[in-house]
């Protein structure tokens, strides 16, 4: 069996506008329905959780305006960390992770906001950690400009362990709710963490008991050789676009070996490799359905462009696009996609019109041919499941949902039921 | 601009158990949940109304058994919890329920939907139906079911009982002096003393009057005497008659008839039957709607037990390949339905008038968003009102297509509404 | 241990109490009842039973005037309208409301108990009245209503056409094999081809079993006939009696009743009505006591009213300073004659002016009241009671959080539901 989630690639955003299916998004800006109608059919099909992506950010790099952020709602977010409590409402056992910013984000104010997400989500809150990384963001908190790659991932390790070190300040056991002797905690289980980094400094005790986690799911995505190994010494899940089965094996294997350097077991974490699945009744139909998307994307060159200038945090506007792809491997943004593109080879134009949401396998067909392709990528990549990248519209949750998972499900390739209560449980069962 | 409404053609019941998009609808038997969230889309969408239809019957008439039913999950729940519940999921939209006229005893009926007036905010509708099939009667104790007209007649009566009692409390029966002294001023409040040929009851309710006193009265008859019935007291009706030319005499029919029962035409809405076929570009519309008639084509099972319940004639009785069988004097059960197929039935033999019977579309729709509001306009444009009843199969997908794709494509052409002017069911209905 | 429930009705609940703050006209909404059921689920009850009636009282000085005036009684709304909304937002607390066998026709009742059934996640059950009104019986296009012992014997017959039709489908009838496209086995589902004096049906239900498969029956009817009905179908009666040698003689008749017909007398649970009055302290509790008994005492229109209700006879029309005459009444004969018990020898202003409710009345503190509890429960061996009460919150929380903990810290009524299903609940115990 593996594991299924859903990538909200723009998490409590705005998605689909003006097409042809989501015809009513202006009635779920900023709304809760969407998202929960949403949990509640991925629980019925069974999946792990829900991973809300997020950034402060509103992008003005391309072309030097906020208009590729703003014209289609694209780069719209709103905090998702409110909306949790209203999902976890609606649902009973599906997890549920929001994104935090470490490098922004103080320690003890996150560590007291999950452990309060972990009570009112009954034990099912994930907290992804990104570092975030275009110079806008660093900005909206003061600095001129970014914290430099590496240095980032050694304060997010850091930060890691200043929240797990508040954590755990109150012990098992500590809330006795003891109504014969009258004592609700126990305060000798209850210690300050007392945590002097080089970055950080966090004295504590959290001032409220533990959720039922204890210690919320962590997630992290990183392809970096810093982000594989931040993800390999604190995450129970892994997020990761590497492309082909052969990648995600080695990315898999890889992981394995770092946490093994970590002295943890390599199966308390599940890798999800991320998938837009293009789905249709019969895989001719869907076929047709890709080759219409691919016309359309390629035609759409300033959207990739603004895409790829979000990214790199560098305006590519300004490049001739009939020129070689620059070489921008010393970029301070997502340092293994810009490795890639210089070593194609091919111009920015070329690159531009190829470009496409990244997708660890393509996955293209009917409901069973797509069951068929999964099986046979996760048999080789050896684990652990795949994260639904595709735009949140009623229409393509419904399609996954109710359409391939059921087969999923038939085949006993994903769970027909959850077996435990809470997020890490179900996530670490298989 | 039209109206918009949802029908849902086994009311509580289990939809496409075997479609490619239903493979969670074990989750979803006897479970709100799938209407509910057809209701809060629909309402996004600016339908008048969800009208959950209903029978109490297991069909047992085809092979003279009730297994093709069970196989095919032809099962009902009983519709009327659902709208307490999609009351209380939703703000605007109208919820009609179906209510057998034969067997609801009408103090009950009147009861219940006063009750229900109240818990949806005056969003509730009754839809009557006498019921056509024996076994229906049978469960109610009758040997057989009671002739077409009569039922008719009966219905009419019904009607005028349930409406006499939900006029039994004057409006401003509920006490009103400042210091509330009297909670109801008896004063006001009034006996019915109802005695009819098969009804009567005195009265009055118990209940306070509705936010609309009235519930909104749907009705769905293609007969004379259903139509009658219809034009007497509906604000909404339910058509399946086929082409524009057949809407437009209609909706001129209910026009003449209720004028010479003193009513103003405009005071019901009509609203056609259709199951539009969605798709991207109209060439994959034209391929599934292609693909949906030859499944239909390899299913004369699944026709001809639809003809066996309708008709309340065993089809299996007759050879497949022999010319159609009059059965049209031999039916107590959906006359006008059963009219239709005696006359596709001429020169034909029963597997082919089996095949191409599709009892549902006013119109064919095939084709993108874009395209089929364009058709929808022009056949609306012909018939002269008042809009239509979506009738697909109710799935999340079906219901996406319909209101995050078709709708707004009709709102944008400002053919149906953009928001809901008024608080009630009726007062919306009656808006344009 | 012993079980807990609420009985109430949909109206308006008490519109001149004091702490009602809005509920005159808030009763009308689900929200009241939905948090009630909410809390009184917290205190782990068994179930919230809500009573019914279809007519407007007009037999007191022969006019709705009274009840109408006073919201008495009327207006009162179809409760099943609120069970599926209750039971969305609740996960174990029963749900039972009253249908009247004698005008709800057995297939339509059994049908929609069957949907609420698989709604409530098998939390439903049927409180089956015969109705005792002529008014009831004229408003369903009766002359008058059928006589007491043949309401009963009808009564007996439906529940045997509905019972019927719930055993029509065996529980694993819904087969759901998807690859050889089967949604149900017809082997497993059967007519119910019931012929009786009153009631034909034919059957098959045509909607799959619930979970309980047949809902829970309950029953309240003091008089013979109503307790020979129940005893041979209820699986909850309720009990109007004021003390406890009462009750302890209606248990055992009851129980020996449901032995004749074959059955285990523990799986009928009878519920006693109980009233409350918890206070800070017992004194506190004892004044408030007698001042509401005082008010009722002299509130001789709403006892002469009361009287009229149940006998279906105009109370207004008898001199107050006169012996009460003998009457006889086809209406409710129990209640009736219980509230004119001990009448030798008085005059119908005596009878009126003292209290007299079916209910066996607690007061006190908390824990006296836990003591008095577990003393009743104890003598009469079982098997719970049954708060009557208007559904006002400051009520429903000085039970549910006040005096429930307690009984639950005694061990008197159960820390959590061991099961999902309402029958399973109450047959815990």
């Amino acid at each position: 069996m593996f594991h299924l989630g859903w990538f909200l690639t723009t998490g409590f955003g705005v998605y689909g506008w003006n097409q042809p299916w989501s015809g009513n998004v202006a009635a779920d800006v900023g709304r809760p329905e969407l998202f929960v109608d949403t949990a509640r059919a991925l629980e019925r099909a069974g999946f792990d959780y829900m991973m809300f992506e997020d950034s402060s950010v509103l992008p003005d790099i391309y072309q030097g305006t906020f208009e590729s952020s703003v014209s289609a709602g694209q780069a719209v977010r709103m905090d998702p960390l409110p909306l949790m409590p209203l999902v976890a409402q609606a649902t009973k056992k599906i997890g549920l992770i929001a994104t935090v910013a470490t490098t922004f984000y103080p320690p003890f104010l996150a560590a007291r906001l999950y452990q309060t997400l972990d009570h009112l989500t009954q034990g099912r809150i994930g907290v992804n950690i990104v570092t975030a990384s275009p110079h806008k963001a660093a900005q909206n908190y003061g600095l001129e400009k970014h914290i430099d790659h590496d240095k980032r991932y050694e304060m997010a390790d850091e930060w890691m362990q200043a929240v797990t070190a508040l954590w755990n300040t109150w012990e098992k056991g500590a809330l006795q709710l003891d109504t014969e002797t009258g004592v609700f905690a126990d305060h000798t289980k209850i210690k300050p963490a007392n945590f002097e980094g080089e970055f950080y400094r966090t004295r504590g005790p959290l001032n409220l008991p533990p959720g039922p986690q204890h210690r919320p799911v962590v997630c992290q995505a990183g392809g970096s050789p810093a982000g594989r190994d931040l993800g390999a010494a604190h995450a129970d899940t892994i997020v990761s676009a590497v492309v082909g089965a052969e990648a995600m094996k080695a990315y898999r294997d890889d992981i394995s070996q770092r946490m093994i350097d970590h002295g943890r077991k390599p199966d308390d974490v599940k890798v999800l490799y991320l998938v837009s699945p293009i789905i249709a009744e019969t895989d001719a139909e869907a076929k047709e359905k890709q080759a219409q998307m691919r016309a359309a994307q390629a035609a759409n060159i300033s959207g990739n462009l603004a895409a790829m200038s979000y990214f790199t945090s560098m305006d590519f506007s300004k490049f001739d696009l009939d020129a070689p792809m620059p070489d921008l491997s010393g970029n301070n943004g997502h340092q293994s996609t810009m490795a890639d593109f210089a070593k194609s080879g091919r111009t920015l134009r070329e690159i531009a019109a190829n470009h496409r949401t990244v997708e660890s396998v393509e996955l293209v067909g009917s409901p069973a041919t797509i069951a068929d392709q999964m099986e046979e990528v996760m048999d080789y990549a050896g684990g652990d499941g795949f994260l639904i990248a595709a735009p949140v519209t009623r229409k393509n949750v419904t399609e996954i949902a109710d359409g391939l998972a059921p087969v999923l499900r038939r085949r006993g390739l994903i769970r027909s039921d959850y077996t435990h209560n809470t997020f890490r449980e179900n996530l670490l069962e298989f | 601009m039209f109206h918009m409404g949802w029908f849902l053609s086994t009311g509580f019941g289990v939809y496409d158990w075997k479609g490619p998009w239903s493979g969670n609808i074990r989750a979803d038997i006897g479970n709100p949940e799938l209407f509910l969230e057809t209701a809060a889309a629909l309402e996004r969408a600016g339908f008048d109304y969800m009208m959950l239809e209903d029978s109490s019957v297991l069909p047992d008439i085809y092979q003279g058994s009730y297994a093709h039913s069970l196989k095919n999950a032809v099962v009902r729940y009983d519709p009327l919890p659902l709208v307490s519940l999609i009351a209380r999921h939703t703000e605007h939209i109208g919820v009609i329920a179906t209510m057998a006229t034969s067997f609801y005893p009408p103090f009950l009926a009147a009861r219940l939907m006063s009750s229900l007036d109240h818990l949806t905010h005056g969003r509730v509708g009754v839809n009557l139906v006498t019921a056509s099939p024996h076994a229906a009667a049978q469960n109610y104790g009758l040997d057989e079911h009671i002739e077409h007209d009569l039922r008719y007649a009966m219905a009419d009566e019904w009607m005028q009982v349930v409406s006499r009692l939900w006029e039994s409390w004057e409006p401003d029966a509920l006490g009103t002096d400042e210091n509330r002294t009297v909670y109801v001023d008896h004063t006001r409040v009034h006996p019915i003393h109802y005695e009819g040929r098969f009804h009567r009851s005195r009265g009055p309710l118990n209940t306070l009057p509705g936010p609309q006193r009235r519930p909104v009265v749907c009705q769905a008859g293609g007969s004379p005497a259903g139509r009658e019935l219809a034009a007497e007291h509906a604000d909404t009706i339910v058509s399946a008659v086929v082409g524009v030319e057949a809407m437009r005499a209609y909706r001129e029919d209910i026009s003449a008839r209720m004028v010479a029962h003193g009513r103003d035409p405009h005071d019901v809405k009509v609203l056609f039957l259709v199951d539009p076929i969605l798709a991207e570009s109209n060439a994959e519309a034209q391929a599934i709607a292609q693909r949906r008639r030859e499944a239909a084509a390899s299913d004369v099972e699944g026709a001809l037990a639809g003809m066996s319940y309708v008709s309340g004639l065993d089809f299996s009785q007759f050879d497949l390949d022999a010319p159609f069988p009059e059965v049209l004097s031999r039916t107590n059960g959906h006359q006008s339905t059963v009219a239709d197929y005696q006359k596709a039935g001429e020169d034909k033999t029963l597997r082919e008038v089996a095949l191409t019977r599709s009892v549902k579309d006013s119109i064919p729709l095939v084709g993108t968003p874009a395209s089929v509001a364009d058709q929808m306009a022009e056949a609306m444009e012909y018939a002269g009102g008042d809009g239509f009843l979506i009738a697909s199969a109710v799935t999340r997908r079906n219901v996406s297509a319909i209101a995050d794709g078709l709708a707004p494509e009709l709102r944008r052409r400002d053919l149906i509404r953009s928001s809901y002017d008024y608080g009630t069911f009726r007062e919306n209905l009656l808006s344009f | 241990m012993f079980h807990m429930g609420w009985f109430l009705s949909y109206t308006v609940q008490n519109w001149r109490d004091p702490w009602n703050g809005n509920g005159s006209d808030l009763w009308i909404e689900p929200e009241l009842y939905i948090e009630a059921a909410k809390a009184l689920e917290r205190a782990g009850f068994d179930y919230m039973m809500f009573e019914d009636g279809s007519f407007i009282p007009d037999a007191f000085r022969g006019s709705m005037e009274y009840a109408l005036s006073n919201a008495s009684i009327a207006p009162k709304h179809d409760p099943l309208t609120l069970i599926a909304p209750i039971a969305r937002e609740t996960e174990r607390i029963g749900l039972i409301a009253t249908v009247t066998t004698s005008f709800y026709p057995p297939f339509l009742a059994a049908r929609l108990a069957s949907t609420l059934d698989t709604l409530s996640g098998g939390r439903f059950g049927i409180n089956l009245v015969t109705a005792h009104n002529d008014r009831t019986a004229q408003n369903f296009g009766l002359e008058q209503h059928h006589e007491h012992d043949l309401r009963y014997e009808m009564a007996d017959e439906w529940v045997r056409a509905a019972t019927a039709l719930w055993d029509g489908w065996e529980r694993d009838a819904l087969t759901l094999d998807e690859a050889n496209g089967v949604f149900a086995s017809a082997d497993k589902v059967h007519y119910a081809n019931f012929e009786g004096t009153y009631y034909r049906t034919r059957g098959p239900l045509n909607l799959p079993p619930s979970p309980q498969l047949r809902p829970v029956l309950c029953q309240a009817g003091g008089s013979q006939a109503g307790m020979t009905f129940g005893a041979r179908h209820a699986d909850t009666i309720i009990a109007q009696a004021g003390d406890v040698p009462t009750m302890k003689k209606f248990r055992e008749t009851v129980r020996e009743l449901a032995q004749e017909a074959g059955r285990d007398p523990d799986s009928v649970k009878i519920l006693f009505l109980a009233s409350f009055v918890l206070e800070d302290s017992d004194r506190a509790a004892q004044e408030k006591d007698a001042q509401m008994r005082a008010a009722s005492e002299a509130n001789i229109e709403a006892n002469l009213a009361m009287l009229s209700f149940s006998s279906g006879i105009d109370f207004g029309k008898f001199d107050l300073d006169a012996p009460v005459p003998e009457i006889e009444t086809n209406a409710a004969r129990a209640t009736t004659a219980h509230h004119l018990r001990n009448s030798e020898g008085r005059t119908l202003r005596e009878i009126v002016s003292t209290r007299s409710t079916g209910a066996f009345n607690f007061v006190g503190s908390v824990p006296t009241v836990a003591d008095q509890m577990s003393e009743v429960a104890a003598e009469v061996g079982g098997d719970g009671f049954l708060v009557q009460a208007p559904i006002i919150p400051r009520t429903v929380h000085r039970i549910a959080d006040g005096l429930a903990p307690e009984l639950r810290r005694r061990g008197l009524i159960r820390a959590d539901y061991d099961y999902h299903t309402l029958r399973e609940n109450l047959l815990a115990f």
